[in-house]
């Protein structure tokens, strides 16, 4: 039984803060090297950057699964540092890239209450929060079926599912989107943007930058251990030089655009659908 | 001999009800660079696996219909027999990398063969210069990242020296540097060592760059099968089957929408800009078309 | 990051570049007597001759201690405990109720703990003077089946990575709300389940790829397998084979034939 912490919100707008986190693994990496982060209630945030550039160590700084070796983060007005992992959950989700190393049981169902159980909800409220998010993730139809026999994409929806079931206001997903198909992301992302929709904050990692430019309505780019750059998706794509230091790849689109600069086409496009818009009218501004 | 040639295919995995392969005949001439795009469970890695051998010998199922890789029947010579001929690179790196140096496992299938130790030693360093890792000899697989595993894994592959390497889906675990760097390395074997490529993927935009030839799969069936220009130009039919499109394509099938106009097509970085331009210039001249 | 049975240090000592066979076989004729000698005073003879060998392998205290942490709170536990269980013998140092301890009895416990000792800084000094890989080359050149070295090899390669799985496994767990160390016993060992599930199921899924690979290198093609990596005996190495066995024979000659009292 983990009671939920009361939430405390001196600073209204900002559900969690981090003030210039440090985190130094044993054997001395330096995988954070000053962070400073303010996340607000139903923020779409994607944290991008190559393997090696901190995205997963601040993830998990968020929910304590790592401690900073300095500075201090802030979650629901509380001090992180004084609650424990579990009472963490209450507020922040975390679903891990590997489903795999969080399915073990014998139905969906049992699968999506594991968590809500664990921190003590009464069983009625249980029920309903993992009805809903099963229902939410489009699993009703797979409610009695093993997890581990379901395919990637379904093992997916079924980890994410159990980890909004305990209805956390923060819901951090880990590379959502490796190993999945087209059809099973565009399923996977039209769940998670109703999920947006309702109110919770979402926290992609991710380093699809075509996935980002499609969803996220915030983009924080890290490289060794270090925020880059903190904005709204035009402004992410704009440098090309920043995301390739970064260990990003531009999207196609993007560098196409770049090298239409001179034609007049805007620098921050990330999508096909916006490059089209003003190459037509571009074009049809031109005497 | 064709490094691989597939008619009628018919394949079910042996704990399974749907078939894998639904008849699919398929040919792979020498030196080609060929694409498998599909989504999750369209038949891909089943090919790749029939490549080898590995199907239907250490994969279980039922196989029908003929698989010749190099002139011979998969289902009459063993995995051992067709290794000196077909390598293959699975998709997690860390799993197929099991010795405590990169050393070890880039001589671990030579040494299966008796292949005389001298050779084996040219063949380690042949191998990992191939693949950009000379010198990473006595590294321990704890100390790679994703992509050095990966290319260790095709290095490992190499020093059997096949005529044709399969790759289920290689790039998984990786980030955008380790994916393009390891697209580079098997583009590189295939034109300065005329190696057969046969790969396997669910996003087609390194497809579009690198293949010579893309080939569509879809529930255990190839739909079709041609140029990267040609099989890629159309992104609703590769989202119907569950693939990525290039997004060059996706600019190229809107802006033909909007202008009216069937033949945008472009695939490489440089054709795309050129036309665009072309299209700018047509409209200053006041022609359409 | 180094397999957790990994002790072996970087040198170029001469344990280092002595064969690995020879040094599995002095090992041996080293434990043998250790649990042949049965006086103290020989006992610290063949402790000090051991502690000189490692001086030989260049082991730094630092590291010895590290690995050895263990046994020496085993010494010093018996050097304690023993006498309080072996009362025999005279003269008696001290009685009380049914606590007697005697001066043999101190001995014999000091006497034990020294041959632990020996036998832990044998086996110490041929992790820490030999690579894995020397190691299994040495055992399966010795009569160990290629089958069993593989797999002996395969899985101290793969103890690191289950580790990081399992770590893994248990953080994305406790981001479930389950807590590792709070609650009954009963309700730990059910938490167990939720992370020993995955694990396995890690484990069969990572075999089943790696079982693909190992076949698509022709593992089993050939009886005749080469090695790239071999081991052979120089002249040095036969004549400290040859240095041990008279160090194992002579005492145990002495011992039995003589009847010498060692």
């Amino acid at each position: 039984m983990i009671p939920r912490p009361s939430s405390r919100r001196p600073d209204e707008n900002f559900f969690i803060v981090a003030h210039d986190i440090k985190y130094v693994y044993e054997g001395g990496i330096e995988a954070l090297k000053g962070v400073n982060l303010r996340i607000k209630s139903g923020d779409f945030i994607a944290i991008v950057g190559g393997n090696g550039s901190g995205k997963t160590t601040l993830a998990k700084n968020l929910i304590g699964l790592l401690r900073p070796t300095s500075g201090s983060v802030d979650v629901a007005g509380n001090r992180a540092e004084k609650m424990t992992v579990a009472e963490l959950a209450h507020f922040v989700g975390y679903a891990f890239q590997n489903p795999d190393h969080q399915l073990f049981s014998g139905t969906v169902e049992e699968e999506v209450r594991f968590g809500p159980r664990n921190l003590g909800m009464p069983d009625a409220e249980v029920s309903k929060k993992a009805d809903h998010a099963i229902a939410l993730m489009g699993l009703q139809n797979l409610k009695s079926e093993q997890p581990l026999s379901l395919t990637l994409g379904l093992r997916r929806k079924v980890s994410i599912a159990s980890v909004i079931a305990m209805d956390p206001q923060v819901i951090i997903l880990d590379e959502p989107t490796t190993g999945l198909d087209a059809e099973e992301i565009a399923d996977l992302m039209t769940s998670i943007r109703a999920l947006n929709e309702e109110g919770h904050t979402l926290i992609l990692i991710t380093h699809d930058m075509r996935l980002v430019a499609q969803h996220a309505k915030r983009v924080i780019i890290m490289a060794n251990g270090r925020i880059l750059l903190d904005s709204d998706p035009p402004g992410a794509f704009s440098d090309l030089g920043l995301l390739r230091s970064s260990k990003l790849e531009p999207p196609p689109v993007t560098q196409l655009a770049h090298s239409l600069a001179e034609f007049g086409i805007p620098k921050d496009i990330a999508t096909a659908e916006a490059l089209v818009e003003s190459i037509i009218s571009a074009r049809s501004g031109r005497p | 001999m064709r490094p691989l040639e597939l008619r009628d295919v018919k394949f079910t995995y042996a704990n399974s009800s749907r078939r894998a392969l639904d008849g699919v005949s398929l040919d792979i001439e020498k030196g080609e660079f060929v694409t498998l795009l599909g989504a999750n469970g369209s038949g891909k890695s089943t090919i790749c696996m029939l490549s080898n051998g590995l199907i239907p010998h250490a994969v279980k199922g039922r196989l029908e219909g003929s698989a010749k890789v190099f002139g011979f029947e998969v289902s009459e010579h063993t995995v051992s027999e067709f290794a000196t001929r077909v390598g293959i690179v699975f998709q997690e790196p860390e799993s197929q990398l099991f010795c405590m140096s990169v050393e070890e496992e880039v001589a671990f299938g030579p040494e299966n063969l008796a292949v005389p130790r001298e050779e084996i030693r040219e063949r380690v360093g042949w191998a990992l210069e191939l693949v950009g890792m000379k010198g990473y000899d006595d590294r321990s697989p704890f100390s790679l990242s994703g992509g050095e595993k990966q290319r260790v894994a095709i290095a490992a592959a190499l020093s059997m020296r096949p005529e044709m390497l399969v790759l289920d889906e290689p790039a998984y675990a990786l980030d955008p540097v380790g994916r393009i760097g390891l697209y580079r390395v098997l583009r590189e074997l295939k034109e300065r060592h005329g190696m057969t490529v046969l790969l396997a993927e669910r996003d087609a935009e390194e497809a579009s760059v690198f293949s010579d030839r893309v080939v569509l799969t879809k529930e255990g069936r190839v739909i079709d099968s041609g140029a990267p220009k040609e099989m890629l130009r159309d992104p609703d039919r590769l989202r119907s089957i569950g693939v990525l499109p290039p997004q060059l394509s996706e600019v190229a099938s809107l802006l033909g929408k909007r202008l009216g106009r069937s033949d945008l097509n472009f695939t490489g970085m440089d054709e795309a800009r050129r036309t665009i331009i072309e299209l700018f210039s047509t409209r200053r001249t006041g022609g359409a078309r | 990051m180094t397999g957790f049975m990994d002790l072996y240090t970087e040198g170029n000592t001469f344990l280092h570049r002595t064969d690995p066979r020879v040094k599995i076989l002095a090992v041996l004729f080293l434990s043998a007597l250790a649990l042949i000698i049965g006086s103290l005073e020989y006992l610290l003879a063949l402790l000090a001759f051991i502690l000189l060998l490692l001086a030989l392998g260049r082991a730094t205290l630092a590291k010895t201690f590290f690995a050895l942490k263990l046994v020496l709170r085993v010494m010093v536990l018996i050097v304690i405990l023993w006498p309080f269980f072996n009362p025999s013998g005279s003269p008696v140092l001290f009685e009380y109720g049914i606590i007697k301890i005697t001066e043999p009895g101190i001995v014999s416990g000091i006497t034990v703990a020294v041959r632990i000792a020996c036998l832990a800084s044998v086996w110490y000094i041929l992790m820490f003077t030999t690579t894995q890989r020397d190691l299994l080359r040495a055992l399966v050149k010795l009569g160990l089946r290629f089958d069993f070295g593989l797999t002996l090899a395969i899985a101290l390669r793969f103890l690191p990575t289950f580790g990081a799985i399992v770590n893994s496994i248990k953080d994305a767990q406790r981001a479930r709300g389950m807590e590792f160390d709070r609650g009954s016993l009963v309700k730990r060992s059910k938490n167990y389940v939720a992370v020993l599930v995955p694990t396995i199921v890690s484990a069969l899924r990572t075999a089943e790829t790696l079982s693909l690979a190992l076949q698509s290198r022709a593992y089993g093609a050939r009886k005749d397998r080469t090695y790239l990596r071999d081991l052979n005996m120089r002249p040095a190495d036969y004549a400290t084979l040859a240095f041990f066995s008279l160090l194992l024979i002579l005492p145990v000659f002495a011992k039995y034939v003589l009847q010498v009292s060692i």
